[in-house]
This record gives structure tokens, sequence and C-alpha cells, in this order.
């Protein structure tokens, strides 16, 4: 169920304004919607799910306007979740019952999503006395079980504790492809939003700055800012700025060479890592066996395969 | 306490005995303050809803009115309706004074703002992305009012209590616009206060049990369904 937001704007409170000329999500993916606090990533997915109104522009959802699909096509899980009083069991069967889903044919669909989000034994639980993590995965679970074509998910593992967040992590890709068919989902975790997402959106201060796949988007970043909120560091160098994903630095020499500046030597056993800083950003790179330790404060030459410039 | 005791002993024998005067007393009581219950919902119920979830410019002034007419003496309240309904009254066309419904209309400006302030409380009270949930799930309007009502219903309950509370137990207002006719418009706390100037203490004390009972049958009544309800 493809979605596009054209030339859309809506100004908020405080002077926030997104503006988004035209942005396509194409159907059948999972598009994670990246950015800092108050980059307008929330307000975006209201506006695809039909809680909020453009001032200007449009949403349109599988080729009808947002406002009218939203409420029968798209499942929304809040990052708040909110329950009804009374227990899990009856706040999924009243979403449901919201949908015309009632009687067996909503009873094996909660079984189901009950199941596959592992809140089975919280079913007769009071809703409203649910952990913040049990409540997370129980609002998972009610949107899951309304098989929407389209589902949002806003920070969908926030307040989940490290165990369990690592575990859905792994289940949610299989879990969306079950029960759904597009998944849009916003965060401010680039580590979760690669796990999960195959598109990224890049949204800093109510605008889109980069749109594509996940892994092109990470590689290719468009701008320096961009490129440093995707974890790039900023180098300068005699074409330009230059920006190298310290995950691609390696001691030693290649097309792209780097000098670090040595802060310590961490010996983990099995490897050792050297801690520096390159400018302002601090830097970790595995030192290879037999590599002599470099005295804190020395400069280090790391390289990478590739980086980005930007004139 | 022997004219307690007393009091006590007439109300049990003026109620076997079914004074006819009585007896219109109580259900007239019932009748001005229930009706003027009913209405105060009907219409701060929904006042409520809105002032609790909409955002307008002067919202905090119409509440600073709400929870001062909370505490708006019945008194005041009779003699503003006394003004309006009075013989060269604004309404004194319509020759309500010294009725009823005079009455009614009195204690609905009691209750009302009480029904109101209790319903704002109760409504705020729910957590606050319900609203969105619902619409998210397609409820419509009208089922998104029920669902928050029915999941406010226990502050809503505590606000009919209250407004009836307020209304059943007011002399001022009733006296004020009523007149205390005798047969027509005297009702249980009126003829408290004209048996007690009689030096009829304790008949007088014999209506003030048959008022508590009252207001002890209809608040058990209502807390009954509040905590059936609650758990």
């Amino acid at each position: 169920m493809d979605v596009l937001v054209d030339a859309v704007d809506l100004a908020r409170e405080r002077g926030f304004r997104l503006r988004i000329p035209r942005l396509g999500i194409p159907g059948g993916r999972v598009t994670a919607l990246f950015g800092p606090n108050g980059a307008g990533k929330t307000t975006l997915l209201r506006l695809v799910g039909g809680l909020e109104t453009p001032s200007a522009g449009r949403v349109v959802i599988g080729g009808r306007d947002a406002g009218e699909t939203a409420r029968r096509r798209v499942g929304y899980a809040f990052q708040e979740a909110v329950f009804f009083s009374g227990s899990v069991r009856r706040n999924l069967e009243l979403a449901l019952d919201l949908r015309g889903v009632r009687g067996r044919d909503a009873e094996a669909r909660i079984e189901e999503a009950a199941d596959a989000t592992g809140t089975t034994a919280l079913l007769d639980a009071d809703a409203r006395r649910l952990s913040g993590g049990e409540g997370q995965r129980v609002n998972l679970a009610r949107t899951l079980a309304l098989r929407a074509p389209l589902t949002l998910l806003d920070e969908p593992l926030a307040q989940l504790d490290g165990a369990t967040r690592l575990r859905l992590l792994d289940d949610l890709p299989d879990l969306l492809g079950r029960f759904t068919e597009t998944t849009i989902l916003v965060t401010h975790d680039l580590a979760e939003a690669s796990r999960l997402a195959d598109r990224l959106v890049v949204l800093v201060a109510g605008q889109v700055r980069a749109d594509g796949g996940m892994a092109e988007v990470l590689r290719r970043p468009p701008d320096p800012e961009v490129a440093e909120l995707l974890g790039h560091i900023l180098v300068a160098s005699p074409a330009g700025t230059m920006a190298v994903h310290p995950k691609r630095l390696r001691v030693g020499d290649g097309p792209v060479r780097v000098d670090l500046t040595v802060r310590r030597v961490l010996d983990l056993g099995h490897e050792r890592e050297v801690v520096g800083s390159i400018g302002d950003a601090r830097v970790t790179v595995a030192l290879p066996g037999g590599y002599p330790e470099p005295a804190p404060g020395t400069t280090l030459t790391v390289a990478a395969d590739e980086a980005v410039t930007f004139a | 306490m022997t004219e307690l005791a007393s009091g006590f002993v007439e109300a049990i024998q003026l109620l076997l005995h079914r004074d006819p005067e009585v007896e219109g007393v109580v259900v007239r009581t019932l009748l001005v303050s229930g009706f003027a219950t009913l209405l105060a919902m009907a219409i701060g119920v929904p006042l409520g809803f809105v002032l609790a979830r909409k955002r307008f410019p002067g919202r905090t002034v119409v509440l600073g009115v709400v929870n001062t007419g909370m505490g708006m003496p019945p008194v005041v309240a009779g003699l503003f309706v006394w003004l309006l309904l009075v013989r060269n009254g604004p309404f004194g066309s319509m020759e309500l004074i010294y009725t009823t419904r005079a009455m009614v209309i009195a204690q609905l400006f009691i209750a009302t703002p009480m029904v109101m302030g209790f319903t704002v409380a109760s409504i705020q009270a729910l957590p606050p992305g319900l609203p969105d949930l619902l619409r998210s799930l397609g409820a419509s309007r009208a089922r998104t009012l029920w669902l928050l009502a029915r999941e406010a219903r226990l502050g809503l309950l505590a606000a009919v209590m209250a407004g009836f509370g307020a209304v059943i137990s007011e002399v001022g207002a009733s006296m004020m616009v009523g007149g205390n006719l005798r047969g027509q418009t005297r009702i249980l706390t009126t003829a408290i206060v004209t048996e007690t100037s009689r030096g009829q203490t304790e008949r007088a004390i014999a209506l003030g049990l048959i008022l508590l009972a009252i207001a002890f049958v209809v608040n058990l009544f209502l807390t009954r369904s509040q905590q059936a309800r609650a758990t």
C-alpha cells in the first residue's frame, strides 16, 4: 500500500513547521522515519495516520486521502501505550470491534497476535496495571491484531528492557511480514532503524533531508548534517568536507586516510582497541595483532575504503 | 437528645400514618431535585466534555466561572432566578415565580456548575492518548464520546451525587423563588425551616431525618453502582 505525502505544509506550536514537497513511501516495505528529537517524525506519522490535517497539501494512502482511509486500513501503535480499564483481552476486543471484527474471528486474531508478541499470559491481566514494557508489547499486539495493510509504529521498542528489546528487534521483521503489508516506523535510534527497516527517511527540522534505500542512505548521506546524524565523522580535506563512517576505519593504509590522535589503548584479551579522536569525534579502531602499541598523544594513520566528500 | 429521639419516633409515625401533607412534601422534593439534577446532567455533562477536551480563547475564564459556580451560595442562585422570574422581571410574563418550575430552574443553576466541574475533572483525568487511540481505530464521534464517558463513569456518577446532594439540601433558593407555599411549593428543607420557626421542633427533626434518609438511599444506590463498576 503506497503512501504519498504531497506538498504538505503543517505549522505547529513554538514555530515548528513540517514542510514536505513530495515523499513517496512504497508499499510492501518497512520505512524508518529517523531524525533528532523535534524533527517532525511523529507529526509526519500522525499525518499519515489521519490524526492531523495538513494546512496545505495532502497525504494519499493507496490512492485515497489519508483522512478517509486511515481509520479503516491503518494500524497505529502510539509511543505512549494507552488502554481502557479492563483486561488486555477486552482492550484488544474493543480495537477489533471498532474495525468490525467480532466473535470467533476476533478471538482467533487476539490469540494469534498475543502468541506472536509473547503476551498470551497477559491477556487476562488488568491493562491499566501493566509495566511499561508489557504495555508496549500489548500495544504492538493490539496493532498487529488489526491486520491493517499499513502499520504505523511510533518508537515501538522505546520502553522495553534490554533483553526484551533485543528479542523483539529480532522478531519484529518477521511479525511485520506476517501481520501487515507496509510499515512506517518512527525511531531516533539508528541501530534500530537499520535492523528493522529497508528504507530510511531522515527528517531534520520538519524537512526531509534524505530518502532512499537503507544501505544507500547510510553509505552516501546527502549533506554533512545528515552524515553526522547517521554516525559519520566529518573531516576537513583539500576537496571539501569529507564524511567517513568510523566502522569503516582500520589501522593501516587505504584510499581515504585520516589522522587519529591516540588517547589510550584497550586490551580486551582477544583483541586490542585504540580509543582516539578525529577532530571532535571520539573513535574506536581495532589494532591489528602484532601492531606496536601507540603511545597516548601520538598520531596514528587510519584508513577507509571510501568516504563521501561535500564540496 | 430527648428531642432528637422523639423526632425520630415522630418521623416513623409520620411515615407509618402516611401523613398526606408530608407525603406531598417528600414527593415534591424528589420531583424538583430529581428533575433539576437530570436537567443539570443533560446540560453539564456535554458542556463539561467540551470544556475538558477543547482549547479555545477564554477557556480558563470559563473554568474559573464554573469553579466559582460550584461554591455559589444557593441563596445567590435564588436571588438571580428571582430577579429573572419576578413579575416585572425579564421573564415575568411566563408567570413561573412561586411555582415548582421556578424551583427547578433555581436548583438547575446550583447543580449545573457542580456537574460540569466534576465532569471536567473526570474527563481530564483520563489517559490523554485515549481520544487519539479511538480516532485511529475508526470510532465514530458518538462512539468516542460514549466510550470516554464509560471510562470516566466513576467521576460522572460523582457528578450526579454532588449535583443531587447540593440541590436536595438547599433551602435559600427554593424559599426565594418557590415562596414555601403550603401544598404547592413546600419541600422538605423549606418545611423544616417553617416547622422550626413555629416551634414544632420534633416535626422539624422528623422531616430532617426523612430528608437524610432520602439523601442516603439515593447516594447509596449511586455509590453501589459506582463501586460495582469500579471493580
